[in-house]
Formats: C-alpha cells, sequence, structure tokens
C-alpha cells in the first residue's frame, strides 16, 4: 500500500523557534551558488592572486635563492604587501564577477519566481531575510579574501620559522576584507531587489564598477584634480586598504573620504535593501 | 458576535484601509474549528483579510486572535503554525520539490533531518511522488498547485489558508484536489479556510460560508444548513386556470417565479407545509402536472446576501 493511501499523518515532532531564523536560507544558498554553472572556474580564477602572492611571500622569505631580487625587495611581507593583496585589480574585478555570476539572482530570482509568499508566511521577517541573502554573499567573498590573507600571514611564518604579529597589520588583515565584502554584498543585493530581471541588475552592477573608474578618469583629464578618483569605485578601494594599512595613498586625496565613501555606499545600499524587501513583503498577493 | 473559546479566529471590530478607500470595515467574526469558505466579489475584501489574518497588515482599528495568538504582536509564533497555499505561481528558484519543500519545512522551525523526511511524506500524499526530483519550475500548472498544497502541509499546521487551491486544473485533478483537502479536513481535523471563486469548491469542502462584500461582513451561513433548508423552493408545472391558484399563493406569502419555459418556481415560507400548495390547487381547480423540490444552491445565498447588501 502506497504512502498516499494511508492518507495524511500528524507530524508528531516539535516545531522550534529557531535563534538564527536565516540560517536555512544561508546553507541553500551557498549549496546553490556551489552547483551554479562556471563556479569552480569562477572560484579557481579567483584563487589566482593568492597563488601570485604565495610565490611572493615564498621568493621574499628565501633570499639565499639570489632569484629576482628587486621582486624580493617589492615583497617585503609587510602592510603594503596585504594592502595590495587586497585590493588588486584583478581580485575586485573577480569578486564582481563572482557577483555577477553567482549572485545577482540572490533577489531578482525571488522576486521573478514570486518567492515571497513562501518565505513571508513563515516566521520570519524581512531581517532574517536579508541576513540570509547577505550571508551567502559574505561566506564566499570572505572565503576568496579574508581566508587567502590569513593564510599568507600562517605560510609567512612557516616560511621565515618565525612568530612576528604587528596588531596594526592584523587588524587591517581582518578589517579591509570585511569592508570590501560588506560593500560587494549590499550593493549587489540592492541592485537585485530593484527588479525581476537579472540582465539588468547585472547592467547596472557593470554600470557602477566599471563605468565609475571611466568616468573618474574622463574628469580627472577635465579638472585634472585628484579628488576626482573619488567617483572611481575600484579606486576607493584601493585608498581604503591604505587608509586601514596606514601605507602610502594611492592618489592625493585624504585617505578618510574613500573610507567614508565605502561605507556611505554600504549603509545606502543595506538602507535601500531593507525599504525594498519590507514593501515586497506588505505587499503580497493573497487572493484576488 | 461573542466570542468563543474554541475559535480558531476571533476578529473583533477590525477595519483596515488603503489611503482613503476602506478594505475592511469594522468586521467581527468567530471562527470554530473545521472547513470555511471565504466568498465574496472582486474588491469584497478577501484578500485583506487573509493578510491581517497572516499578520502582513496592521488592522487601522480592532483586535483580532488565531489559534490564541495576537495577530499583530505574535506574528512569528503565528506563522510557524499556519499554512499558507497562495493562489499565485509562486516556487523558488533552482531548487527541486523535495529541496524546495524540506527548505520551507526547515524556514518553519522543523530540524533538517526531520524536514526532508517530511518533504518526502507530504509530496507523496499530494501525488508527486514520481516528480519529486523534479526541478519545480518544469512543472505543470496542476504539479504545481499540488506542490504549493505540500509545501503548506510540511511543518503539519494547525491552519491551513487555501487560496483557490483548484486554479487552473483540470477537472481531474480539481477533483483530487478537493478530495485531498476533504481527507486533511476529515481525518486530521485540521482547520482550513479556503478563499475561492468556485461556489462548487466550497460547496463540496467546507462546513461553514462567510461572505464579504464592499469590505464588510455579509453572512455567515452552515452549508449542511443550506441543504436542510432547500426544500422552501418548488418547481412546478401547472395546466389550467392559474390566476386563482397565483392569487391563493400570494395569500399564503408564497414568492413565486415563472421562467421562459413556463415553469413556476414557487418558495413558500419554512412554516408552511407543501400540501398547502396541493390544497391549494385542488379548491382552485389547477392542474400541477409536474413538482420538484428545488435545491436553493450556495450561488443563490451567495447571490441573495450580495444582492441584498447592495440594496437589490
Amino acid at each position: 500500500m502506497g504512502i498516499r493511501e494511508q492518507g495524511y499523518h500528524k507530524w508528531d515532532g516539535q516545531l522550534r523557534a529557531p535563534r538564527f531564523a536565516w540560517l536555512p536560507i544561508f546553507w541553500v544558498g551557498i549549496k546553490m551558488a556551489f552547483r551554479k554553472k562556471y563556479s569552480k572556474a569562477l572560484f579557481m580564477a579567483t584563487n589566482a592572486p593568492f597563488l601570485a602572492f604565495l610565490g611572493g611571500v615564498y621568493v621574499s622569505t628565501r633570499p639565499e635563492l639570489k632569484m629576482f631580487p628587486r621582486i624580493v625587495e617589492l615583497l617585503k611581507i609587510d602592510a603594503r604587501f596585504f594592502s595590495v593583496f587586497y585590493t588588486n585589480g584583478f581580485l575586485i574585478f573577480m569578486l564582481m564577477m563572482l557577483c555577477l555570476v553567482l549572485f545577482v539572482d540572490l533577489i531578482c530570482g525571488d522576486l521573478k519566481s514570486n518567492s515571497f509568499p513562501l518565505y513571508f508566511s513563515r516566521p520570519l521577517d524581512r531581517m532574517d531575510y536579508i541576513l540570509g541573502k547577505f550571508s551567502i554573499i559574505l561566506f564566499y567573498l570572505l572565503l576568496f579574501t579574508l581566508v587567502p590573507g590569513l593564510l599568507l600571514m600562517i605560510f609567512k611564518f612557516i616560511f621565515t620559522g618565525a612568530i612576528s604579529l604587528d596588531p596594526r597589520l592584523l587588524l587591517g588583515i581582518l578589517v579591509v576584507p570585511i569592508l570590501v565584502s560588506i560593500f560587494f554584498a549590499s550593493m549587489t543585493l540592492m541592485v537585485s531587489s530593484l527588479t525581476s530581471n537579472g540582465r539588468y541588475v547585472r547592467i547596472i552592477i557593470l554600470l557602477v564598477f566599471i563605468f565609475s573608474n571611466s568616468i573618474a578618469q574622463i574628469l580627472k583629464s577635465i579638472f585634472r584634480s585628484p579628488y576626482c578618483e573619488l567617483f572611481s569605485v575600484a579606486r576607493n578601494i584601493e585608498q581604503m586598504g591604505a587608509y586601514v594599512f596606514n601605507t602610502q595613498p594611492v592618489f592625493s586625496a585624504p585617505k578618510f573620504l574613500s573610507l567614508a565613501i565605502i561605507l556611505g555606499l554600504s549603509v545606502l545600499s543595506i538602507f535601500i535593501l531593507y525599504k525594498k524587501i519590507g514593501k515586497s513583503e506588505a505587499q503580497i498577493e493573497i487572493g484576488s | 458576535m461573542m466570542y468563543l473559546m474554541e475559535n480558531i479566529i476571533q476578529l473583533q471590530d477590525i477595519s483596515f484601509s488603503y489611503g482613503r478607500g476602506k478594505a475592511l470595515d469594522n468586521i467581527t467574526l468567530g471562527i470554530a474549528n473545521g472547513v470555511v469558505g471565504l466568498m465574496g466579489p472582486n474588491g469584497a475584501g478577501k484578500t485583506t483579510l487573509l493578510k491581517i489574518l497572516m499578520g502582513f497588515l496592521n488592522p487601522s482599528v480592532g483586535t483580532g486572535r488565531v489559534l490564541g495568538f495576537d495577530i499583530t504582536r505574535e506574528r512569528k509564533a503565528l506563522r510557524a503554525r499556519i499554512g499558507y497555499m497562495p493562489e499565485s505561481d509562486c516556487l523558488i528558484p533552482g531548487l527541486d520539490a523535495v529541496s524546495l519543500t524540506a527548505y520551507l519545512g526547515e524556514l518553519s522551525g522543523m530540524p533538517r533531518q526531520e524536514a526532508i523526511k517530511r518533504a518526502h511524506e507530504v509530496l507523496y500524499y499530494v501525488g508527486l511522488e514520481e516528480a519529486r526530483y523534479r526541478m519545480a519550475d518544469t512543472y505543470s500548472t496542476g504539479m504545481k498547485q499540488r506542490l504549493k498544497l505540500a509545501q503548506a502541509l510540511v511543518h503539519d499546521p494547525q491552519l491551513l489558508l487555501l487560496d483557490e487551491p483548484t486554479s487552473g486544473m483540470d477537472p481531474k485533478g480539481r477533483k483530487e484536489m478537493l478530495e485531498l483537502i476533504k481527507d486533511i479536513a476529515q481525518k486530521e481535523s485540521m482547520n482550513i479556510i479556503i478563499s475561492s471563486h468556485l461556489l462548487p469548491d466550497v460547496e463540496y469542502t467546507c462546513r461553514q460560508v462567510v461572505i464579504l462584500n464592499q469590505g464588510s461582513l455579509v453572512a455567515i451561513h452552515n452549508v449542511d444548513g443550506l441543504s436542510v433548508e432547500r426544500f422552501h423552493l418548488y418547481n412546478l408545472k401547472l395546466k389550467g386556470e392559474i390566476t386563482p391558484f397565483l392569487d391563493g399563493l400570494k395569500a399564503l406569502e408564497c414568492a413565486v417565479e415563472v421562467n421562459d419555459r413556463g415553469m413556476y418556481r414557487i418558495s413558500i415560507p419554512a412554516a408552511e407545509s407543501p400540501r398547502r400548495i396541493f390544497e391549494l390547487a385542488l379548491k382552485t381547480r389547477v392542474q400541477i402536472r409536474h413538482f420538484e423540490p428545488c435545491r436553493t444552491t450556495l450561488e443563490d445565498t451567495f447571490v441573495t446576501a450580495i444582492g441584498a447588501d447592495n440594496g437589490h
């Protein structure tokens, strides 16, 4: 006899009020992102800077190799090394690509498939929903920024055989990837919540990250002011890294301004996202 | 209306406005256990009432409790105990039916392993056993309806809100869906509220109907009661001089309608016996060639209630 013939059965378990209601969204999102087409290729490509910098760490800690002495000098493992690692153009580009390929659908896919009635008829509020989606992007971005940064530091200790830790450097190693990841995650989710069309979301993100750079260059060539570089997202991320690691500024403008711009854009994105999801939650269509 | 302790839904003076337009006006309603149909024309306020029951909207005036939980202050606890089947097409992209159902079970507070086990059970129950590993977005309309019912059942809710549950289904699928709803209600005493435009669906599954019109509560009827009262109406075919007969009926306070096929539809007051019709026919020498008790359908009740409310 099939289960169906036996009729409906009561579930004898107990529902629990989860402390982290967003956690199922996180786990499912992690699995779905990993299963996506091109995800593995993207993950490998995003790891390329780590492998290059790991080679640099090894070479710089082996002066006896007498290979590329000038490179060894450049690759001195200090604040500048980590600042360059976290804010190098290739890594930033790959983080943007991860957002474009793996994460743009996180909210716009739900909008397209009309998933909100399913989510919000559960004991979830918009903060749980946003936290769940946010945590998925943060997990992957930190996996390719913070984790390699910490690994580089550990490998440096292994290669040199000595543990010496500068608290300011450690702070930078922890804070910069978190700030960069929060910025990318909030921007991606905010844009994703604006429309149900994934193509538009990709175009908007590309405009923000690539064309902001071009606009900054055009304005700089017109006005010849270093402040014009503040229009570039990539340059602001570099300058923010320089501020946190206390290294030479990337362009001649106060470094804190870039930190303020990155933080401001992140907060603004989260605010818009929160409002948009709240609106969707209230406008769930139930019945005719 | 009095509040009863066993009422699963108790609303007191609930009003809600969208801007200047009043969507619900002073609704006081108590719904006891069982299967209840929520009916009303477009714009009647069914949508808003369901939104308020789910805690999506705060009433501008009034208070309410669903399953004993305050609809404005205990939303999360309330939603954990409600299963909701939306009318519109909705799914979570990139998931097969088992993963989707288990995922939503987890979001309701079920432990992961339990949610997966239960997802298989409810998918079997709704008849998606063969297709449960297929991506949900490849499902037909009927299969999506079943999947929506499965996700609403996965956490074994105390109250099931079904919004147009047979929408877009073929006759066979529709019948099966109604059987499922009836089965759930009868075997497990689950409380169900069905919002539907399809009156036969409501008549087949519901114990009680709540009729809304223009944001107001128009009527609450017991469906069983409707079938008991249905012998007030009779269809008659008459021969002879019928004017004295019709005058006699009017004297008995009977309403008479004649259709274009010459059939008379006579409704007599509940206190009167149909025997009086035959006595009158004998007295006025009218032949009754056809006599048939006529069922007052739910549609009649619905139209009468809405018509009376609109002043027609």
